[in-house]
């Protein structure tokens, strides 16, 4: 690991886990419905103070917590167009599966390439230092995969040339 | 008058579909006012906190970071203009800045032990957040070379476009301070302090 990348992630880790202190709380305008206060905004005295923990320009997590939910936002590093474009199709696939990853929220918050919603139902089905080891690794590999992605997509358009390109050698 | 209402073009469009009829109901739990949850603050005016940034800057010169650090922490700019609160968090970064790796620690710990040590440390927490928040959002607003919209170039995809160069090493560094000294802060103060930001209401 790099390392700049340890301190923004141990930062990210730290917040996380002070964030992460949800409890059940019923939604006060509507009577018998429970519902992610941070989505909702009906209660402006339950959602605390949102957190950003930046690590360059393009790399940047936005926490915001609430009492009975989390919203965690994450920039993904997009140095040029082609990761740019890697990104958008790595973040539509996990986003179309989302239900699979249970906290995956479906559309990312505005400037953010992917979100995570946390409910207090999450952190009581699933362990909490589990689920900021999920986010963290998630954040560390995600960078991997894009970079992997664009040698190989490289490598592969060069192979393609060079095909096409051998009948008129 | 006839039971069939008019229809007119107000009222065929969806535009009431996306009016909040909470927020018009005054006991609504939209309209609670937060401002009961904390004491009032003092306004502070902008030219108070260059003041204070003059002081704090003369205390660095002089070699007290410690000092500097106190002082700038022992006054935050919960209330006032936007000017006074960038001009604050500006001193803090400074100080921030001035002062050594390896100071960092002890420093924390001396200032974690003294009379009201605790809160000055979640008012330093509360302006790395800010730092943080600042800097990527303004640079995010002004520069033209983050990727937000991709333009098809005649040579297809090309790498050289949008190398991060000079502009964001400044901040990639400006941050990494920020970063370090927010690992120093939780080592010292704990979580909790983390939690005090979140959960405080007198924002910086």
């Amino acid at each position: 690991m790099s390392q700049s990348l340890r301190p923004y992630l141990q930062a990210v880790r730290s917040s996380l886990m002070a964030a992460l202190c949800l409890s059940n709380f019923a939604s006060q305008t509507a009577e018998r419905h429970n519902v992610p206060e941070v989505e909702a905004r009906t209660s402006p005295e339950v959602l605390l103070t949102p957190l950003t923990i930046a690590r360059n320009e393009n790399e940047r997590v936005l926490i915001e917590p609430s009492i009975n939910s989390i919203r965690i936002s994450i920039k993904i590093k997009q140095a040029d167009e082609i990761e740019h474009i890697l990104v958008h199709k790595f973040t539509r696939f996990l986003t179309q599966r989302a239900e699979s990853f249970f906290i995956l929220r479906r559309k990312p918050i505005k400037g953010y390439d992917i979100s995570f919603l946390i409910t207090n139902f999450h952190t009581e089905e699933m362990l909490k230092h589990k689920l900021v080891d999920f986010i963290i690794q998630f954040m560390e590999e995600v960078d991997k995969e894009i970079s992997e992605m664009k040698l190989f997509l490289n490598a592969r358009a060069r192979f393609v040339a060079e095909s096409f390109l051998t009948p008129f050698d | 008058m006839s039971i069939i209402r008019e229809h007119t073009q107000a009222t065929l469009s969806d535009a009431w579909r996306t009016i909040n009829i909470d927020a018009l109901q005054e006991d609504s739990s939209v309209n609670f006012d937060t401002a009961t949850l904390h004491p009032p603050q003092p306004e502070i005016s902008e030219s108070e906190a260059r003041q204070l940034q003059g002081q704090v800057r003369q205390l660095l010169r002089g070699g007290d970071a410690e000092g500097a650090l106190r002082g700038c922490l022992e006054a935050p700019v919960y209330n006032g203009s936007e000017l006074a609160r960038e001009t604050h968090l500006q001193t803090v970064i400074e100080v921030l800045q001035s002062i050594k790796a390896s100071e960092m620690t002890p420093m924390l710990q001396r200032i974690y032990a003294s009379p009201g040590g605790s809160e000055c440390l979640d008012v330093l927490m509360k302006y790395l957040y800010k730092g943080m928040a600042a800097s990527s959002s303004s640079s995010a607003g002004s520069a033209p070379r983050t990727p937000s919209r991709v333009t098809p170039q005649p040579t297809g995809f090309s790498q050289v476009g949008a190398r991060p160069g000079a502009p964001t090493e400044s901040t990639g560094a400006a941050m990494s301070v920020l970063l370090s000294w927010h690992e120093k802060v939780v080592e010292v103060a704990g979580l909790g302090c983390i939690g005090r930001v979140m959960t405080d209401w007198r924002r910086v």
